[in-house]
């Protein structure tokens, strides 16, 4: 029976070949060529005009997936303490959102932190701002918008790995430790925390991978002064300068230095499982 | 494990429910409002719901999205299972290279996946473009199309791409969890390998296919990355619509559409958790009926039925919502299929709406009105396979460049009797000398716009768009050629100079503003919405949509520099290969007649070529609003003479600077 069913495994690798590898092999070759079909590195070698776009889409997805590690962990946690029924609400109410278009609820920000927007109308409206002498605090079109947006968009995408891990935790495990005469802090620390590592590195994952090539959020948020690595890619291609060539060859460093940064992250948390996935 | 209540916890949870569910409810809150503000309360209004379902780009755009997640469901769902069976079979040295391949869409960057897919299907096209002229060539009985297009098709193709692993990653945890000798029994028992499949395998599996499905509709429904490099322009799924709407004036139709969303999904939920809760019951019911079974045979009778209704209940809702499916595709077939249609491609606010319906009523075409965003834009979508359409409105410059590429059809003239209206002085201009490609459509000036409140004096010259002391309320135009041309002629260089130098230190000076703090940020039509609201002193922008934005905010001014600006006319031109030459050629001499002209010029407020639409303006416009046409207004509808005197046209630039402005063009936005 073994062979007969693996059959089915046939038509599926010749989509893979059509879908999955072949898009990959031709971003390399786009990459490697000129819009005159000659072979060049030029692509990799102009690159250094946009270290400052790397630098800043890696240093603000890294705040951001810190800060929904910051949230992210202690809800979860709280979440897993939580009885039975709480717990489901609770996903429920989490998940809700994801269903709501996140560019709707990206654009909902942006009326919240325009000059004139909903939190500036408060602002004005408490004094606040005639104390400090202005006539509007600069909330959109600033990197803290752009991260504002990461955070809000993908804190669920932290908040459920940890969860699903810390809620199938074995509750003797803890009760094993106190009894062996660990302090609350102590079972944390040795105990809870090293076994909720692969949720935590999943979610870190599934939070960094998206925030570090955006470009809605950063387009909406950041107004086009917070240009990111998915705005650079996206003018390539569809946006104000057409030039497939170089968005795919950015495109690939892109994908090489998340690979590379997942990798090592995966090695020092040592989670097989998401060493696997990539 | 001890339970004790948690204060802090639930605190924590509660505050994060506000943060996710605070933007949620105000989107929800200003769907009511009856303004279109969505920072101001204006009093309660219903309106929004009224125009949403008349808005037939957003309820095409719906169904689209349903139609794709759907399919790409089932289509994926039925793949995946074959796929995962398949790859369980195999060896473990063959199965985890394969999975790791096959997970890849799933760990990737959705924007590389959608980049990539977009890159394959470019390269089929051109492929399959060469040989259909090859094969037309050499025979003549069938006739292949030769241009393909990114459409539904193609974005159908990716959404199932990406939804596959997904059902794979639910279906093979099931697949290792079963006992395998089940299989082989039942085919010891006499079972052919798919009656195995289908009896011992797939009830086995179930759970994993569901939520597979379930989360693979999930991601279908919700993306909007891969859809967007895949889809094209003339087929627009729900969020690619709202990411246009996002970039232009936002109508609170957006509001009222996630409203609308949100209640379904809430609605289903709470649906599904009470389904579940009531099976919860029935079981235990059923379990407790049992077990005193001899004692109540009554009640057994009863519930016996209950249990066998249940399979053909639900085979009768599937059987219906498949054939409602097949239904709704066999008429989208038909509606699309068989009525004719033209694909017209414009920019935002840039024609009287009115006038498709009155176009469609007239001629039984059915107008797929689409807008780009720059000139720039529509360059990359038509290069890459993503503009299926029949007409565009490109500028100037863009159709020489077009034409240089051999990408417009030559216009059939006597197909416009129209074209005899249009003003000898917008004939045979420098982007088609010989008009043989172009009618055109509007034209304009660039100018700066400026709030009167928000600025000490009136702005005359472009410096302000480069003063420090107007920090922070600066809007630079996002499209290279304008940006670009302000600081040429600020410095007094000529806006079509290919001197790398002079490029150079315009260059520099829009960098130097930057660096300061000047700009705000780049936009194109995020215009109308940021300085009509007050949210922005100074933008430069064209003269129509000036007028467009004084209508809604009285104190904006308009001016054209004292050191001359750019004046453009924007054209209808046919492209290559356009899938419908006759209703496109009917759509352009429908646009260029006196009535039409009239009618979109007093909505636009664009400079129209069309010589009598120009003279009788000021007559209609008194006809219609009762008061009479002031001067300004029509001075900057229609610029003077001595205006245009200091203006200059864009003309296209060699490659080599092209490629300059683009490269200059990035590191700006770096």
């Amino acid at each position: 029976m073994r062979n007969k069913s693996s059959r089915f495994a046939i038509p599926y690798v010749v989509w893979m070949a059509i879908f999955v590898v072949a898009p990959i092999i031709l971003m390399v070759v786009y990459s490697v060529t000129s819009a005159d079909g000659d072979v060049t590195a030029e692509n990799f070698t102009g690159m250094g005009l946009y270290l400052s776009v790397f630098t800043r889409s890696f240093y603000l997805a890294l705040i951001a997936t810190v800060i929904c590690l910051i949230i992210g962990y202690p809800v979860a946690y709280a979440m897993a303490k939580e009885g039975p029924r709480f717990q489901r609400l609770a996903m429920a109410l989490i998940m809700l959102p994801m269903w709501i278009n996140f560019l709707l609820r990206t654009y909902a920000w942006m009326s919240i932190l325009e000059n004139n927007g909903l939190l500036n109308q408060f602002f004005r409206a408490i004094g606040l701002l005639r104390l400090l002498g202005v006539d509007h605090l600069s909330l959109i079109r600033t990197q803290g918008a752009v991260v504002l947006g990461m955070v809000y968009n993908y804190l669920p995408f932290m908040i459920l790995p940890i969860y699903s891990v810390l809620v199938k935790l074995d509750g003797s495990l803890m009760e094993a430790a106190r009894d062996l005469g660990a302090n609350g802090f102590h079972v944390f620390q040795k105990v809870v925390l090293p076994l909720s590592l692969p949720g935590v590195l999943s979610g870190v994952t599934m939070v960094f991978v998206p925030s570090v090539s955006t470009f809605a959020i950063s387009r909406l948020l950041g107004g086009g002064t917070q240009m990111m690595l998915g705005d650079l890619i996206e003018q390539q291609f569809l946006g104000g300068s057409y030039d497939p060539h170089l968005g795919a060859a950015i495109a690939m460093v892109m994908m090489i230095v998340v690979v590379v940064c997942m990798a090592v992250m995966n090695h020092f948390g040592e989670g097989e499982e998401q060493a696997v996935m990539l | 494990m001890r339970r004790k209540r948690n204060g802090a916890g639930r605190l924590l949870m509660a505050l994060v429910f506000l943060f996710l569910y605070a933007p949620i409810f105000l989107l929800i809150i200003f769907s009511f409002n009856a303004g279109n503000s969505s920072a101001v309360w204006q009093g309660f209004s219903l309106g929004w719901y009224a125009q949403l379902f008349q808005d037939r780009l957003v309820m095409e755009s719906v169904y689209t999205t349903l139609l794709v997640s759907i399919l790409a469901t089932v289509i994926s769902t039925v793949a995946g299972v074959f796929a995962a069976v398949g790859l369980f079979g195999l060896k473990r040295r063959w199965r985890s290279p394969l999975m790791t391949v096959s997970n890849l869409p799933t760990v990737n960057a959705d924007i590389v996946t959608g980049v990539s897919l977009c890159l394959l299907f470019a390269a089929v096209f051109q492929g399959w473009g060469s040989f259909a002229r090859w094969f037309n060539s050499v025979q003549s009985a069938v006739e292949l199309p030769a241009r393909l297009t990114l459409g539904f098709t193609t974005l159908l193709l990716a959404h199932i791409a990406f939804d596959i692993p997904y059902v794979i990653l639910n279906v093979s945890p099931r697949l290792r969890q079963m006992d395998k000798n089940l299989i082989d029994a039942a085919q010891d028992l006499g079972c052919t390998w798919f009656q195995a499949l289908r009896k011992v395998i797939l009830p086995e599996i179930k759970p994993g296919v569901v939520s597979g499905a379930l989360i693979a509709f999930t991601m279908s429904v919700d993306d909007f990355v891969i859809s967007y490099f895949t889809a094209g322009s003339a087929t627009s799924t729900l969020s690619m619509t709202i990411y246009g709407m996002t970039k232009r004036r936002v109508s609170p139709e957006i509001n009222a559409v996630s409203t609308l969303l949100f209640a379904v999904v809430l609605g289903l939920l709470i649906l599904s958790n009470v389904l579940e809760a009531r099976q919860e019951k029935l079981a235990e019911q059923n379990a407790a009926l049992q077990r005193p079974a001899e004692y109540r045979p009554v009640k057994i009778r009863s519930a016996a039925p209950k249990v066998t209704k249940k399979p053909w209940f639900r085979r009768t809702v599937a059987a219906v919502a498949v054939c409602a499916l097949i239904g709704s595709v066999v008429a989208m077939a038909f509606a699309v299929g068989f009525q004719p249609v033209v694909n017209v491609c414009s920019w935002g606010e840039y024609i009287d709406t009115d006038l498709i319906t009155q176009f469609e009523e007239e001629t039984g075409i059915r107008v797929n009105y689409q807008t780009a965003e720059s000139n720039e834009t529509l360059y990359s979508l038509l290069k890459s396979g993503g503009g299926d359409y029949d007409v565009i409105v490109p500028s100037d410059y863009m159709i020489s460049q077009l034409i240089e590429e051999d990408m417009l059809a030559p216009l059939d003239y006597s197909l416009i009797p129209n074209f005899s209206k249009i003003d000898p002085k917008f004939r045979n201009l420098p982007y088609d000398p010989d008009n043989r490609y172009t009618v055109p459509y509007a034209w304009g000036t660039l100018g700066i716009i400026y709030n009167t409140t928000m600025v000490d004096e009136p702005i005359d010259s472009w410096s302000a768009m480069f003063d420090e002391a107007n920090a922070g309320q600066v809007l630079l135009i996002n499209n290279s050629r304008d940006a670009l041309g302000i600081a040429l002629m600020y410095l007094g260089y000529s806006v079509n100079t290919t001197d790398e130098n002079e490029i150079r230190e315009a260059y520099q000076l829009l960098a130097d503003a930057a660096e300061r703090g000047v700009y705000q940020g780049k936009v194109m039509d995020e215009v109308f919405q940021t300085m009509e609201g007050g949210n922005a002193a100074i933008a430069t922008y064209y003269a129509g949509d000036y007028l467009t934005m004084r209508e809604n905010n009285e104190d904006l001014a308009f001016v054209v520099p004292k050191e001359g600006s750019n004046w453009f006319v924007d054209a209808m031109c046919m492209l290559k290969d356009a899938r419908h030459p006759e209703e496109a050629h009917a759509w352009i001499n429908f646009m260029a007649s006196t009535d039409s002209c009239l009618a979109n010029l007093d909505y636009i407020w664009y400079g129209t070529a069309n010589q009598e639409a120009i003279e009788q303006y000021p007559a209609y416009y008194e006809e219609l609003y009762d008061e009479e046409l002031d001067q300004e207004t029509f001075d900057i509808i229609q610029t003077p003479p001595e205006v245009l005197e200091r203006c200059e046209m864009y003309l296209v630039l060699p490659k080599e600077t092209r490629n300059l402005y683009k490269e200059l063009w990035i590191s700006l936005g770096v």
